[in-house]
C-alpha cells in the first residue's frame, strides 16, 4: 500500500485536475455561458438597459490572462516557494480592475456620456 | 445501489483495518497514527470525488458559475466572475505545486499574492454592488414613473 504522502499527492492531483478538467470541459462544451463576455450593460436615457462592447472588459481580460499566466509559468519554472508579485504588476492589476469597475459603474448607473452631458446642459 | 455502496465501504474498512493490524510495523501509537492518516485521506478523497462526479453529471448545477444575475438586458457572462475563477485556479495550482515540492514545512504565502487575490475578490464584490445598486435604482425609477402616471391620470379635469 502506498505511503500517506504518496496517497495525498495523487489525491491532490486527481481532485485538482478533475475540477479544472470539469470546468474546462463545460466551458468548451458551452454549458457555461461565455457569450457577451466583452459586452457590458449600458443605461439608456429612458432607464432601460442595452449592451455594448466594453473596452474595460477587453483590457481586464487580457491583463488577467497575462498576470495569471506569467505567475503560473514562474511557479512551474521554480516550484519551491511562492514567487513574489512585483509592486508594478500589482499596480497594473489594480489599475485595470479600477478601470473596469469605473466603466461598469458609469455604464450601469449614469449611462452614456452623451446622456450625462445632455442631462447637465 | 445503496447496498453496493454499503458493502463496498464495509469491505474497504475491514481490509484497511486488517492491513493496519497486520501489515504495518511499529508500536500501537504508530499504527493508530497511520490508520488515522489513511482514514482522513480516504474520507477527504471520497468527499471531493463525489462532489466532482455530481458536478460532471449535472446533479450539482453550476451552469450559472460565470453568469451575471439580473434582468435579461444585463450581459450574460460576468467578467468579474471569470477573472476570479482564473485567479483562484492559478493560485490553487501554484499552492499545490509548491506544497508538493517543498519538503520541510508549509510554504509562506507572500503578502502581494494575498493582495492579488484580494483585488480579484474585491472587484467581484464591488461589481455585485454596482449591479444591485443599478437594479434598485431602476426599480425606484419605474415605481416613481408609474406613481406619476397614476397621479396624472387621476387629476380632476379643469372646467
Amino acid at each position: 500500500m502506498p505511503s500517506p504522502a504518496i496517497l495525498a499527492y495523487w489525491e491532490g492531483v486527481l481532485l485538482l485536475a478533475g475540477m479544472v478538467g470539469v470546468v474546462a470541459w463545460k466551458l468548451a462544451g458551452g454549458d457555461y455561458a461565455l457569450d457577451e463576455l466583452f459586452e457590458g450593460p449600458v443605461r439608456e436615457a429612458d432607464g432601460t438597459y442595452t449592451t455594448q462592447t466594453s473596452a474595460g472588459r477587453v483590457q481586464i481580460f487580457w491583463v488577467t490572462i497575462i498576470v495569471a499566466g506569467s505567475y503560473l509559468l514562474r511557479v512551474i519554472n521554480d516550484s519551491h516557494q511562492f514567487p513574489d508579485v512585483s509592486d508594478g504588476m500589482l499596480a497594473l492589476l489594480a489599475g485595470s480592475h479600477a478601470l473596469y469597475l469605473g466603466g461598469k459603474a458609469q455604464g450601469m448607473l449614469l449611462g452614456r456620456f452623451r446622456d450625462i452631458l445632455g442631462r447637465t446642459s | 445501489m445503496r447496498r453496493i455502496d454499503f458493502w463496498a465501504g464495509l469491505v474497504g474498512a475491514i481490509a484497511l483495518a486488517f492491513y493496519v493490524a497486520v501489515g504495518l510495523s511499529g508500536d500501537t501509537h504508530t499504527k493508530i497514527t497511520t490508520a488515522v492518516e489513511y482514514m482522513g485521506l480516504i474520507v477527504l478523497f471520497l468527499f471531493g470525488f463525489l462532489v466532482l462526479i455530481a458536478i460532471a453529471t449535472g446533479r450539482i448545477d453550476i451552469s450559472g458559475l460565470l453568469e451575471e444575475k439580473g434582468d435579461g438586458a444585463v450581459g450574460k457572462a460576468s467578467m468579474s466572475r471569470f477573472q476570479l475563477l482564473v485567479f483562484t485556479f492559478v493560485i490553487a495550482i501554484c499552492l499545490f505545486l509548491i506544497v508538493v515540492n517543498s519538503e520541510e514545512h508549509f510554504p509562506d504565502i507572500p503578502v502581494n499574492v494575498l493582495l492579488l487575490l484580494g483585488i480579484s475578490a474585491t472587484t467581484y464584490g464591488v461589481s455585485k454592488g454596482i449591479q444591485a445598486s443599478a437594479k434598485s435604482d431602476s426599480i425606484t425609477q419605474s415605481t416613481t414613473s408609474s406613481t406619476t402616471t397614476e397621479s396624472t391620470t387621476s387629476l380632476p379635469k379643469e372646467p
